[in-house]
């Protein structure tokens, strides 16, 4: 060849040259493929990249060779880091603060977690080995482990956030039921700065939740009730001092003489310099989280707490006036509405994204049941998508209904008497839900709900689509559908840069893992 | 009578070069395949006869050897049968420059040249018998005697029996003692045998580059010698490797004026400010060079910078240091290889490249409907992946490889939506009217752009293209026939 380039040799008609710098990567040798292998890295609200997490060869008698893969938000593979650690380490969680990334792995065999930090070179800032693990931390990791999406940001389960300027908080449980919580915050070198834990002469069963770092707090939701298996909660709304520690907010979600409430979303609005608490509300004589729900409210607050404005909107009222004819056949049909995303737009608006679930008897469970067989005798419904926008006013303008395919879902044993709400966050938990992830970009204009419609109790088998819905600050709501195309053994969704989700499909036979962005076109 | 009858014959005789000159060109397109894959056919069974296993070497070696051979062959066969260019006009051309070489060098073997529209700037030789050319490498050129260079040095690898020796020396290599035992060593040692296995596949691969270069340096060498034996001027020969050396360079690096192309009064162009380049979160740098490593150690062929400073010592000085203008005769080869060259990028579905590089002459020539045509239904197509979700496999990613002015069209590709399609190819076809063309392409085109405007024409558009044009060349592309689909779940 003459040239200086190493270029297509032959079969030209065969081979895309601009397959070179194409939005895809293959990779081969992969002999088996998990979803929680891969997972998005967010620098503020956007993906920026992703990192694949391998376990190699045996590096010595103890450790196995494990390695990051790291790929950019366009998936042009970056680097690898590899470490040397002892079988049956898991990637808990990665995350980006701006300035570090931080690899939050749980060490099966020794029963530890380990923390390490690299600059945005990749270069190694920090490890550390939290070896004082509680009772309550391994229930947590074990039920972690068995989660969907282990790395997920549920209500429950051993987390690390990033807080840009001072590192990464972690959090963690007491006692052997987990009875309390402990949270404290490592800098990019994972030095600790502070450590705060719960009252250990409280009586209540107490879990902190830390949902995200804004302006100069760190924001939560505070979950007490009296014993492990009461299901009487009271929630509070927590905001700490990121700097300190310190808790600036502790404030329960006042239950008037009509309703009690249930806390879904605890954000801080620095437009208004308020906080915004969104969930739902129930009969006084009801259990929040087990009874159905009688609507939403929204409630905002000034930074020293004092309530600026609080509203309801009752799902057979103001909810039900403004929804479109073709969703009132589900709305009486029995479904109820599952909160998965509460977002503000940079304009005022807020939007709650919510889906719509309901329980019934499982003919196939029940006479299994009556052979002796333990499975469940209900099951659950996954049905349509809901969009409640409120103006800035927080007044509820507008309720949008994505219709979707009714698929079903397997519930535990026994599940079928929790109640709805309770029931909804274990459907949550098992990914039973259709609803996937939110996507928005940093100006907060835009924002993509993306969902995956197939029937979970058929599984692999069944035929699906991702569905796409946008909105934001252009005040349209559009639609997008990708079909699945059939071939891959697996096929897993991730999250991707504004506009797109990545698509993994990975090929047992071949021992290929393929991705690829898909544009939406909403 | 008579008479005036003959001069009436010479005068349309004599009138039809000139009108043919002036007619505009269109790529070339045939649906007989029928002659390309007679070629395809008879260039694999040349390769198969060349690379005969050899039978003095292990069973592996012979296996391994059969395997490439067969790869070789069916490669061979796919790049003939499927980028052959058999046109009327630049196939002759560059055969008749072959054969003006081989005429002069009656001792080479009997070597054929294959003219490809592989718009990649390259060419490279197979076996002992083909030499494969490139459109995007001839589109490159300034004249006759850079390209009577470049096929010179490809006779040379030819004659050097390059590519076998290549596969020997390699082959030899990989099934050496040494290399099983290393190898043997190496699966045996219980420990980190990924990063050891990857370690020699490295050694290997330095290896080869090595002995590639010395085969560069070689047919450098030769080609010239082949060249001097010709009437070509030689002095072009390091004016080759002065331009190859600057091929990633575009053809303008000015930015692209897409507000003018593509926006209006009617549809005010998407993006009235530039969509900013996306920025990666990481600061890796390149690996730090060591002191052994030269600037072409991972190369397979040596630098530039190189080649020219030897061909300069081998033409002792006697070379042409800069541009030359081109006769208007090679000035029209290279003018008409640029649109063959964009229309392969349309054909292998780049349409990213196929926009860009229509654009690029558009800048010089504004009115030519050949390339309008290509911009409309690049966009077309660019629409109809958004819609099928397959985007990725047609726009490639920004990177610091392609000119600035390729990557602004990329990242506007990116933010380019399916809805805007429609008043892009509006203001495109408002903002500089052609007259209307009757050929295949504005056909194409025509139907293109009633069909993303959702006029009611564009069945009767289809229908026209079909009558006139029942295999023509974006006959599948444009009017597919449904397929059927099977799903699969997702997790």
């Amino acid at each position: 060849m003459l040239v200086k380039r190493i270029l297509l040799a032959a079969a030209m008609a065969l081979v895309v040259p601009a397959a070179l710098h194409a939005q895809t990567q293959t990779i081969d040798g992969i002999s088996n493929m998990r979803r929680a292998a891969l997972s998005p890295i967010y620098a503020g609200n956007e993906v920026k990249g992703y990192v694949m997490f391998t376990r190699g060869d045996k590096a010595d008698r103890k450790n196995d060779n494990y390695l990051l893969d790291l790929y950019d938000q366009d998936l042009t593979k970056v680097s690898s880091i590899t470490i040397q650690k002892p079988a049956g380490y898991t990637l808990l969680k990665n995350t980006f603060n701006g300035s570090a990334f931080a690899f939050y792995f749980a060490n099966g065999k020794d029963q530890t977690l380990e923390i390490e930090t690299y600059d945005t070179s990749l270069k190694k800032l920090g490890s550390k080995v939290i070896g004082d693990l509680s009772g309550g931390d391994k229930r947590m990791l074990a039920a972690q482990a068995m989660s969907a999406d282990p790395a997920g940001n549920g209500m429950m389960g051993m987390n690390l956030i990033p807080v840009p300027g001072l590192g990464f908080v972690r959090n963690g449980y007491t006692g052997a039921m987990a009875k309390g919580y402990t949270l404290a915050i490592y800098d990019d070198k994972l030095n600790m700065h502070w450590r705060i834990t719960s009252d250990e002469k409280s009586k209540q069963y107490e879990s902190l939740s830390i949902t995200e770092a804004a302006d100069k707090y760190l924001l939560g939701m505070m979950m007490r009730r009296d014993g492990l298996m009461s299901h009487k909660f009271n929630f509070s709304m927590v905001a700490l001092d990121a700097k300190t520690g310190k808790k600036l907010l502790d404030m329960p979600v006042e239950t008037s003489p009509t309703e009690q409430l249930s806390l879904s979303s605890f954000t801080f609005d620095p437009s208004t310099r308020e906080f915004v608490a969104v969930g739902e509300y129930y009969k006084l004589d009801d259990k929040p989280m087990v009874n159905k729900s009688q609507g939403f409210f929204v409630k905002r607050f000034s930074e020293a707490g004092k309530v600026v404005s609080a509203k309801n909107y009752g799902w057979h009222n103001e909810v039900a006036a403004l929804m479109p004819a073709e969703a009132k056949a589900s709305q009486e049909d029995n479904y109820v509405n599952f909160n998965h995303a509460v977002v503000k737009g940079a304009d005022g608006r807020m939007y709650i994204v919510a889906e719509q679930f309901k329980i019934v008897g499982d003919g196939l469970g029940i006479a299994m049941k009556a052979l002796g067989g333990g499975t469940s005798v209900s099951k659950g419904k996954i049905a349509n998508l809901l969009v409640f926008e409120l103006d800035p006013q927080a007044k509820l303008s507008n309720v949008k209904f994505f219709p979707k395919t009714v698929t079903n879902a397997e519930i535990p044993p026994g599940a079928g008497l929790m109640g709805s709400s309770l029931l909804g966050m274990i459907m949550k938990a098992q990914g039973d839900f259709d609803y996937q992830f939110l996507q928005k970009d940093d100006a907060n204009t835009q924002f993509n709900v993306v969902y995956l419609n197939f029937d979970k109790e058929k599984g692999e088998a069944a035929k699906g689509y991702i569905g796409g819905i946008g909105f934001g600050n252009s005040g349209k709501y559009t639609t997008d559908k990708i079909e699945l195309n059939a071939g891959p053994t697996y096929s897993y969704l991730y999250p991707a840069k504004p506009g797109y989700v990545m698509v993994t499909d990975y090929y047992k036979k071949k021992k290929q893992l393929g991705m690829k962005l898909l544009k939406m076109n909403i | 009578m008579r008479l005036l009858f003959l001069l009436a014959v010479l005068a349309s005789v004599l009138a039809t070069p000139a009108l043919a000159q002036q007619a505009p060109y269109l790529p070339f397109y045939s649906a007989d395949t029928v002659r390309v894959h007679e070629m395809a056919v008879a260039h694999r069974a040349a390769v198969q006869k060349y690379l005969v296993t050899p039978k003095s070497v292990s069973g592996e070696y012979r296996d391994h050897y059969k395997r490439i051979a067969q790869e070789a062959a069916d490669d061979v066969y796919n790049t003939v049968r499927y980028s052959a260019l058999v046109d009327p006009v630049l196939n002759p051309y560059v055969q008749r420059v072959f054969g003006q070489i081989r005429q002069a060098n009656p001792q080479l073997a009997a070597v054929q040249l294959v003219l490809s529209r592989n718009p990649e700037p390259n060419a490279h030789a197979v076996g002992n018998s083909i030499v494969m050319l490139n459109i995007g490498l001839l589109s490159r050129l300034e004249n006759e005697s850079q390209l009577a260079y470049v096929l010179c040095h490809e006779l040379a690898h030819i004659q050097c029996a390059h590519m076998e020796r290549g596969l020997h020396a390699q082959l030899t290599r990989i099934h050496s003692k040494e290399l099983r035992k290393e190898f043997k060593r190496i699966v045996a040692d219980e420990y980190n045998i990924s990063s050891k296995l990857k370690e020699l596949a490295l050694g290997l691969s330095l290896n080869s580059n090595f002995h590639h270069r010395q085969y560069e340096k070689q047919a450098d060498s030769l080609g010239y010698a082949l060249l001097k034996r010709t009437s070509f001027d030689t002095r072009q020969a390091y004016r080759a490797l002065q331009l190859l050396d600057k091929i990633d360079q575009p053809l303008s690096a000015e930015p692209l004026a897409l507000g003018q192309y593509f926006g209006c009064a009617n549809f005010p162009y998407p993006l009235p400010e530039a969509p900013a380049k996306p920025k990666s979160i990481f600061t890796v740098a390149a690996p730090t060079k060591t002191v052994l490593e030269t600037t072409d150690t991972l190369k397979s062929h040596p630098d530039c910078a190189k080649r020219m400073r030897y061909l300069s010592e081998l033409a002792q000085g006697q070379i042409a240091d800069g541009p030359t203008a081109p006769t208007p005769e090679f000035a029209r080869i290279v003018a008409l290889s640029r649109l063959e060259a964009v229309q392969s990028w349309f054909d292998y579905d780049c349409y990213d490249h196929a926009l860009y590089e229509a654009l690029q002459l558009l800048h010089d020539e504004p009115q030519n409907a050949y390339l309008r045509s290509v911009v409309t239904l690049s966009l077309y197509e660019l629409r109809e992946h958004l819609l099928k979700h397959d985007f990725y496999e047609v726009v490639g990613n920004v990177s610091k490889h392609h000119p600035d002015n390729f990557n602004q069209l990329l990242t506007t590709l990116t933010a380019w939506k399916a809805d805007d399609y429609k008043g892009l190819v509006a203001c495109f076809a408002q903002n500089a009217p052609v007259a209307p063309a009757a050929d295949e392409y504005a056909q194409a085109a025509a139907y293109a752009a009633a069909k993303l405007a959702a006029e009611p024409r564009a069945t009767a558009l289809q229908q026209q293209y079909q009558a006139q044009y029942r295999d023509g060349r974006f006959a599948k592309l444009l009017f597919p026939k449904p397929a059927a689909s099977g799903k699969k779940s997702i997790r």
